[in-house]
């Protein structure tokens, strides 16, 4: 193992760890697809306090975010065919790579309804009712007040939980995918030199993390270009208090918020 | 191979275990993280020259990279660092002897420091200038104005969000299984693997863990309105 670091085995082993890139950013691009998708449903109800389903919405949420990612990855690959089992349907055939999908979009969907809650309830309600007192239906309220603004809102945060998801993949090769860091992995064990496939990688996502976040800085300066001084100053303490995903949004945030 | 409740139960007991090395690395790299994140906080608020500059690529870095790879990246490097240099000393002390839990311990409080840093750094900020100022007006150095006067109140600011830091690190604990601490996950394998029983186990991990969370932030929720209880009205 302790073989003499040698510089040159990084310049080797970034461009084979690329080759692993598009499944890495696969898993990143589906599970947060679907986790837009499933964290409007989870949201949804809890927006408009509908009886029973927000109290099931909210213990989703606490589930996913009270419990660490990788055992979701363990509880969902080895939990799912079991469940499913009992309605007769046979997973088993099924590759790593879906449970994957699913479960990092189970998780990001329910990061992301509490981003969407935050961010409808950080519409100033003056809005809401202006828009009513013209003569909008609740319907065209939504598509164009609501949205336009909540979405401004939100993206500092969806950008962070983008970046959290893909740093979060690097877990999947506890499931055997090969990603990246599966990849490196074998690489590691091929060549004896971890520290430099180690540092290869790191380079990587940190690199794809910091155009990433360049993005969506862009992003969030095109959504707000309309936006007035102190509603960004608001929305700036938002992004401030949520940081990143390792530091989640809190319940207290969002109302705050 | 079908759903046994009662395992649960048996799982939850050997899980019961491993709690003690899962709360050591998370208090560890919380306590450790909390002292580097207020230093590199500082150092980047005072703009101290080249230390400041250190400190915000280190932050860049860190939350720019998985925390798997910091724990990696020093189980790996550090014996390779720790060894040369104890050659160079004719040091007879090898990397061999510090324990895996060590490693672990180490690379998340340097995860930990990047993150509360930026807590830290959010929670004087939100301080009111003319704190620090009145501070410096009745005479007290700048050191004082800060552990009397501006600590005190960031603390009671910024304490959902560090209860959030030590959520995270209470979940990232969970990664030092990849380096064969026997934590809760690595804990909740072993019991999977030796009664065929992997939902079950992982279930009671997952129960274990949940409840863990609610656990911090019910404490933290109580903390922060004991902390604030100095701006509520009222007759007191």
């Amino acid at each position: 193992m302790s073989r003499r670091f040698d510089i040159h085995y990084v310049l080797d082993f970034i461009p084979k760890l690329l080759a692993y890139l598009n499944i890495t950013l696969l898993i990143v691009g589906s599970s947060i697809a679907l986790g837009l998708l499933i964290g409007l449903l989870v949201a949804l109800p809890r927006l408009y306090h509908v009886p029973g389903l927000q109290r099931l919405s909210r213990i989703y949420v606490s589930f996913f975010r009270g419990t660490p990612i990788l055992i979701q990855l363990f509880l969902v690959y080895y939990g799912l065919p079991e469940v499913l089992g009992w309605l007769h349907i046979d997973v088993s055939r099924i590759a790593v790579l879906y449970f994957v999908i699913l479960t990092y979009a189970l998780n990001s969907g329910a990061f992301i309804s509490e981003m969407i809650r935050g961010a409808v309830e950080a519409v100033d309600k003056g809005q809401v009712e202006a828009a009513q007192s013209i003569g909008m239906s609740g319907y065209q309220t939504f598509r164009r007040i609501i949205l336009p603004q909540a979405l401004g809102i939100s993206v500092p945060l969806f950008g962070n939980l983008v970046i959290g998801n893909l740093k979060d993949t690097s877990l999947a090769f506890t499931l055997g995918v090969m990603e990246m860091t599966g990849r490196s992995q074998t690489l590691g064990t091929a060549t004896q030199h971890f520290i430099e496939t180690y540092i290869a990688l790191s380079l990587i996502y940190f690199v794809i993390s910091v155009l990433l976040e360049r993005v969506f800085v862009w992003l969030e300066r095109y959504l707000n270009q309309y936006a007035g001084k102190e509603q960004t100053g608001r929305q700036q303490r938002m992004a401030r208090r949520w940081q990143t995903r390792l530091i989640p949004i809190s319940d207290r945030g969002g109302k705050q918020g | 191979m079908s759903f046994d409740p009662s395992f649960m139960w048996t799982a939850f007991l050997s899980l019961f275990k491993a709690l003690p090395t899962t709360l050591f690395i998370t208090i560890i790299s919380v306590v450790a993280g909390f002292v580097i994140g207020t230093v590199v906080a500082l150092a980047r608020l005072y703009r101290i020259p080249v230390l400041a500059q250190i400190a915000s690529a280190y932050v860049t870095f860190v939350r720019g990279t998985p925390m798997l790879m910091h724990l990696l990246l020093i189980y790996f490097g550090l014996p390779i660092l720790i060894d040369s240099i104890a050659g160079a000393l004719g040091s007879s002390f090898t990397s061999a002897s510090i324990p895996l839990l060590a490693f672990a311990c180490i690379a998340f409080s340097i995860t930990a420091g990047a993150y509360m840093s930026e807590v830290v750094r959010a929670g004087i900020l939100a301080v009111d200038k003319g704190q620090i100022e009145a501070a410096h007006a009745v005479g007290m150095t700048t050191p004082q104005a800060l552990r009397r006067i501006v600590f005190p109140q960031a603390l009671a600011v910024s304490l959902p969000n560090l209860s959030n830091s030590v959520i995270g690190m209470l979940h990232g604990s969970t990664l030092a299984y990849t380096i064969s601490v026997i934590e809760i996950n690595a804990q909740a394998q072993i019991v999977a693997a030796d009664n065929w029983k992997y939902f079950e186990a992982y279930l009671a991990a997952a129960l274990l863990f949940w409840g863990l969370t609610v656990l911090i932030e019910r404490a933290s929720g109580w903390l922060e309105y004991r902390l604030n209880s100095f701006q509520r009205g009222g007759a007191a």
